[in-house]
C-alpha cells in the first residue's frame, strides 16, 4: 500500500510526540530526500492567458480603429510616393502585435513545438 | 529576434540597387494604368474629366467602345487602364473601383483564405499566393490591387514564420539571404523574358507561356518530389542527401560557402543558378518557392525542413521589397492585407510548429500534392489560350465554363488537401509525442 505524504507526516508527528525526535526527523527527512532526489518534476509551464488577452485586446482595438476609419486610411495609404511607409509600416506593426497574440494563443491552447 | 531583424534589414540594403527596375510579382503597375477620381462625366460626348491621384492634374479621357456612362462612378478612387491599341490617345479600356465594399461574406472569405494560406506557408515555406490573388479578384478587387495587397500580407507572414522556424533551429539565415539576393536578380531576368514574349506574341501568347512554364515546372518538379517522398515513406522515412547534391558539394570552385544550419558546404556557383531560377519563376508564375525549396533540397543538399524554413526568409526579403514598390504606386489596399494577416499569422505559426512533429518526408508530400493539383488548375486553361492564338479550333462555351470551373475548384482542392494532410500529420505527431512522454513519466514514477 502506498504511504501518502499525509500518512508519513502523521507518523512523524506520532514519533515526535512520543519523544522519538530522531525517528521523526528521519521519516520527514526521507520524505524531503525523496523529493529532492526525484528527477526535476516536469515543470508545468504556465499558460500565457494574460499575454494572450493583452495582445488580443491590442490587436482587436487596432483592427477596430482601422476599420472605423476605413475611408481615411485607404485614402491616405494609397497616395503613393513616400507614403509607402504607411502600408508597409502598418503591416509590420500588425505583424508584431497580432503575431504575438497568435503565438500566445497557440501556447494557451497547449499547442507548442516539440522539444 | 533583434539580431534576426538586423540581419534581415542589412539584406534589404543591397536590394535598393534594383530600386529603379521593377520587381517580381512586385513588378509594379504598368504605365498605362491611371489612379484617381472622376470629377465630371459627359454622357453625350462619351468623355470624362479625370483627376490624377499623384499630380492632381485634370485630364479628359474618352470611353472605350464597350463602356457605358453609367459605369463611370464619380467621387471615389478608381483605376483606369488605357487602351494602347485604340485609335486616339487617352481612350479607356476598362475602369474598376479601387476599394471594394467590405461585406461580411467577403470578410469571412478573406479570413478563411488567410488561415489556409498561412498554414501552408508555415509548413512548406510557400503557398497561398497562387490562390490569394485570383480569390481577391473574384471578390471584385482590381488585379493590380490584389497583387499589391497580397504582397503586403506576404512579407509579415513570412517574417513571423521565418522567426518561428529560426527559433526551432530550422531556418538557415545565410542561405536564405544568399538565395534572396540572387533571386532578386533572377526576377529581373524573368521580367525581361516576360516583356519580350508579351511584345512578340501579345496577351494570349504571354498567358500561354506562363501556363506552359507553370505546367512543366509543377508536373516535373512536383512529380519528382512526390516520387522521392513515396520512396522515403516506404523506406521508413530516413532522408538522405540526393546524389546530385552530393556531387555538387564535391565541386570545389571558390568562393566556397558554409551554411551552418543546413549543414552544407557548397560553391557559390551552385547556389547562384538555384537562386536565379527561383527568382525567374517568381516573376513568371508568382510562386518561386515551388522551385526554390526543391532546388535547396535536391541541388544544394539541405533537408526538407531546413529548405522550407529558409524559403520563408527568401519570401520575406522579396515580399518586403515588392511591397515597397507597390506602396510607391499607392496600390495596396491595407484592409485586404490586414484581414488576410488576421488569420494567416495564426496559420503560419501553427504550420511552423507542425513541422517539429512530422517526419521530413511529410513536408515533401504536402508540397508535391499542392504542386500537382495546382498544375491541373493551370493546365485546363491552356485550350482557351490556344484558341485565342488560333492554334486550336474553338470549343463550345459550355466546355470553357466547365474548364474554368475545374480550374477554380482544383485550386480549392489543392489548398484543402494540403491543409488536411498537415493537420492529420500534426495531430498524429502530437498524439505520439504525448504518449511517449507519458510512458516516460510512467517509467520515472515506477
Amino acid at each position: 500500500m502506498a504511504i501518502t505524504t499525509f500518512d508519513k507526516n502523521m507518523s512523524a508527528v506520532a514519533f515526535a510526540e512520543a519523544g522519538e525526535y530522531d525517528t521523526a526527523s528521519q521519516i520527514l527527512g526521507e520524505n524531503t530526500k525523496k523529493q529532492a532526489g526525484k528527477s526535476p518534476a516536469p515543470a508545468v509551464k504556465r499558460k500565457p492567458y494574460l499575454k494572450t488577452v493583452t495582445f488580443g485586446a491590442m490587436s482587436i482595438s487596432a483592427y477596430v480603429l482601422l476599420f472605423t476609419n476605413e475611408k481615411l486610411v485607404t485614402e491616405v495609404f494609397t497616395m503613393g510616393g513616400w507614403r509607402w511607409v504607411y502600408p508597409v509600416g502598418a503591416a509590420f506593426f500588425f505583424s508584431f502585435i497580432h503575431g504575438a497574440f497568435a503565438s500566445n494563443l497557440l501556447s494557451a491552447l497547449g499547442l507548442e513545438a516539440k522539444k | 529576434m533583434k539580431k534576426l531583424l538586423i540581419i534581415l534589414m542589412f539584406a534589404l540594403a543591397p536590394l535598393s540597387l534594383f530600386a529603379n527596375s521593377a520587381l517580381a510579382a512586385g513588378d509594379g503597375p504598368s504605365k498605362d494604368m491611371l489612379k484617381g477620381i472622376i470629377t465630371e462625366v459627359n454622357a453625350a460626348e462619351r468623355t470624362i474629366v479625370f483627376q490624377k491621384d499623384d499630380t492632381k492634374e485634370l485630364i479628359i479621357l474618352a470611353m472605350g467602345e464597350k463602356m457605358q456612362p453609367d459605369d463611370m462612378k464619380m467621387n471615389q478612387k478608381v483605376l483606369i487602364n488605357l487602351d494602347k491599341h485604340a485609335a486616339g490617345d487617352n481612350v479607356m479600356k476598362d475602369i474598376s473601383i479601387m476599394f471594394i465594399d467590405m461585406s461580411v461574406s467577403k470578410l469571412l472569405a478573406l479570413l478563411v483564405i488567410g488561415a489556409v494560406g498561412g498554414l501552408l506557408s508555415g509548413f512548406i515555406g510557400s503557398g497561398g499566393a497562387f490562390v490569394m490573388t485570383p480569390a481577391m479578384m473574384s471578390l471584385g478587387v482590381p488585379g493590380a490591387v490584389a497583387v499589391a495587397s497580397n504582397m503586403c500580407h506576404k512579407f509579415p507572414k513570412a517574417m513571423v514564420g521565418a522567426y518561428k522556424r529560426w527559433k526551432y533551429g530550422q531556418a538557415d539565415i545565410k542561405l536564405g539571404l544568399v538565395m534572396a539576393v540572387t533571386a532578386v536578380i533572377g526576377v529581373q531576368i524573368g521580367i525581361k523574358i516576360q516583356k519580350y514574349i508579351l511584345n512578340q506574341f501579345g496577351g494570349a501568347g504571354s498567358n500561354l507561356y506562363i501556363s506552359a512554364v507553370f505546367m512543366v515546372v509543377l508536373v516535373f518538379v512536383g512529380g519528382y518530389v512526390f516520387y522521392d517522398a513515396w520512396k522515403l515513406a516506404k523506406g521508413g522515412g530516413k532522408e538522405t542527401v540526393s546524389k546530385l547534391a552530393v556531387a555538387m558539394q564535391k565541386i570545389n570552385l571558390p568562393p566556397m560557402m558554409h551554411f551552418k544550419t543546413a549543414k552544407v558546404t557548397i560553391s557559390a556557383w551552385i547556389t547562384i543558378p538555384v537562386g536565379l531560377l527561383t527568382g525567374m519563376l517568381a516573376a513568371t508564375i508568382a510562386v518561386g518557392g515551388f522551385v526554390g525549396v526543391p532546388g535547396m533540397i535536391y541541388v544544394i543538399g539541405a533537408s526538407a525542413v531546413v529548405a522550407s524554413a529558409t524559403e520563408l526568409i527568401i519570401a520575406f526579403v522579396m515580399g518586403a521589397w515588392g511591397s515597397v514598390q507597390w506602396g510607391l504606386s499607392g496600390l495596396i489596399d491595407i484592409r485586404l492585407a490586414l484581414l488576410l494577416l488576421a488569420t494567416s499569422l495564426i496559420g503560419v505559426q501553427l504550420g511552423a510548429l507542425g513541422t517539429t512533429y512530422v517526419k521530413d518526408y511529410i513536408i515533401k508530400v504536402v508540397m508535391a500534392t499542392t504542386m500537382l493539383i495546382v498544375a491541373v488548375s493551370r493546365g485546363v486553361k491552356i485550350p482557351g489560350y490556344l484558341i485565342d492564338l488560333d492554334l486550336m479550333s474553338p470549343i463550345g462555351e459550355g466546355t470553357i465554363a466547365l474548364l474554368e470551373g475545374i480550374s477554380f475548384w482544383s485550386l480549392v482542392l489543392a489548398l484543402g488537401s494540403a491543409a488536411l494532410i498537415i493537420i492529420v500529420a500534426m495531430v498524429k505527431g502530437m498524439t505520439a509525442d504525448r504518449r511517449s512522454k507519458s510512458v516516460l513519466a510512467g517509467v520515472n514514477h515506477g
